[in-house]
């Protein structure tokens, strides 16, 4: 049962990156660091107890999301999935991020909660995080020793575990930027639409024609960690997409996924519906060129 | 820090608040201020009973840190009357009976209030797409819908250069 009554911790507001980089390598693994706080606060208000809470509602300048035709799109890490909504290039040119962060939990969430905070959070089930996944990019991990990028495909290790030390923080992502012929799509299934997804999957083709040259597959709720479906891609690679084709794809999905049951869903159904998921998908995606 | 002094701008009044840092702006409303218009329903961001408008935005006051909301302008439902007088939202809640036990009527307000304020116009589609994050156990919805058309087509400066939604007039 959820309680009202948060744990005792002490709250430390940072005035700088600089500063917040400087906490975190002084207390490390005692602090929790809160952006929009809407995972946070549920897990405090269950289970968590940190000693230190971090809040970065004082640090300027995070709140960005910022696109570039050359460099792609940097999202700050203060920056709301409502802040990516509201802006047009990201319809146009990330339409599986659009889609997740369109259908990613309600407006009040939306308001608060971070696009970085979903990747950090480390879920199988982050609607953003399959979507980013699947479109590529590095976080930016900034430490008192200097920055390092982390590709998102070496970014979450197991549940809830990131490649985040406990002496950085995440300060932005950068997405690549729009290719021609790039195009991508973000569908899911869920009991109601504020729930988290019982299943989700993001595509992102290179085209030539009717012909993909290039895919990442990203597929949530099917293993510990968002995953991408690395073999069923080399079935898409350098192939016509016929019906033929398609269904070849379809069915390799339920081989490289491991779900579970559990109260969303059952492991037997989530197998039955990822490669349909998957296709659909797929279809999504070039029909949108 | 384990308390910390802020300012809150609630409903256009100043208040200068000492608050303990584990209290979330719902906390500090209903507790200490015993402004209780603002509902506790879920406590973990689903219900949408808590939500208030922070500098225009709804967010849900049960998952935000009062001692980070130093300087915020906050609107509950009770901001939007005015000297006991209901506003456009509130009244067409009453008048479609868009109630039952009242619980979640708060949050739909607010919500529908940040609605009107981006989109004035929304379709039946996009109302139930902005009320997904504010649940109601008693009415299925139909009614709640309607008021949000009605508050909609009443919205003060625009009622003469909007036709009314044809399921209000009905």
């Amino acid at each position: 049962m959820s309680s009202r009554i948060l744990p005792d911790f002490d709250l430390l507001l940072p005035q700088s990156v600089a500063e917040a980089v400087e906490l975190l390598s002084t207390h490390r693994d005692r602090i929790t660091v809160m952006a929009g706080g809407t995972d946070v606060m549920v897990a405090m208000k269950f289970a968590q107890s940190p000693a230190q809470l971090m809040s970065l509602e004082n640090v300027p300048g995070l709140a960005y999301v910022l696109f570039d035709p050359e460099k792609g799109l940097r999202i700050g890490a203060k920056a709301t999935v409502a802040d990516l909504l509201a802006q047009a290039e990201v319809k146009r040119h990330y339409r599986a991020l659009w889609h997740a962060a369109q259908t990613f939990a309600t407006g009040q969430v939306r308001n608060t909660a971070t696009v970085l905070g979903n990747l950090l959070r480390a879920s199988p089930a982050g609607d953003c995080s399959c979507a980013i996944y699947a479109i590529g990019g590095v976080v930016v991990l900034q430490g008192s020793s200097g920055r390092r990028e982390v590709d998102i495909d070496d970014f979450w290790l197991s549940y809830g575990v990131t490649a985040r030390r406990p002496d950085e923080l995440a300060v932005e992502l950068i997405l690549p930027p729009p290719a021609a012929g790039s195009r991508s799509a973000f569908k899911r299934m869920t009991r109601v639409s504020e729930d988290l997804a019982k299943l989700n999957v993001a595509v992102r083709l290179e085209m030539s024609g009717n012909t993909c040259i290039d895919a990442r597959l990203a597929m949530g709720c099917v293993a510990p960690t968002p995953l991408r479906l690395t073999r069923t891609e080399t079935l898409l690679k350098g192939r016509e997409l016929t019906a033929e084709v398609l269904q070849r794809v379809a069915a390799s999905v339920q081989w490289e996924i491991s779900p579970i049951d559990d109260k969303r869903s059952t492991a037997e159904y989530r197998k039955q519906v990822s490669g349909v998921l998957l296709k659909r998908a797929i279809q999504e995606a070039c029909g949108a060129a | 820090m384990k308390n910390r002094e802020i300012t809150l701008h609630i409903n256009g009044e100043e208040y200068r608040l000492n608050v303990a840092v584990n209290r979330t702006l719902l906390d500090v409303l209903r507790d200490e201020l015993g402004m209780t218009e603002t509902k506790y329903g879920c406590g973990t961001g689903e219900c949408g009973a808590c939500t208030v408008l922070v500098e225009g935005k709804e967010v849900n006051s049960c998952l935000t840190l009062a001692a980070t909301m130093d300087g915020k302008r906050i609107t509950t439902v009770a901001g939007r009357a005015d000297f006991g007088r209901l506003d456009h939202i509130q009244q067409a809640f009453v008048d479609e009976a868009a109630i039952q036990c009242g619980y979640c009527t708060p949050g739909m307000v607010m919500k529908t209030a940040s609605l009107l304020a981006k989109n004035p116009d929304p379709s039946e589609a996009e109302i139930r797409h902005a009320l997904e994050g504010n649940i109601c156990r008693c009415t299925g919805y139909e009614k709640i819908v309607k008021a949000v058309k009605k508050a909609a087509a009443t919205m003060p400066g625009r009622a003469a250069a909007v036709e009314p939604c044809k399921e209000v007039v009905q």
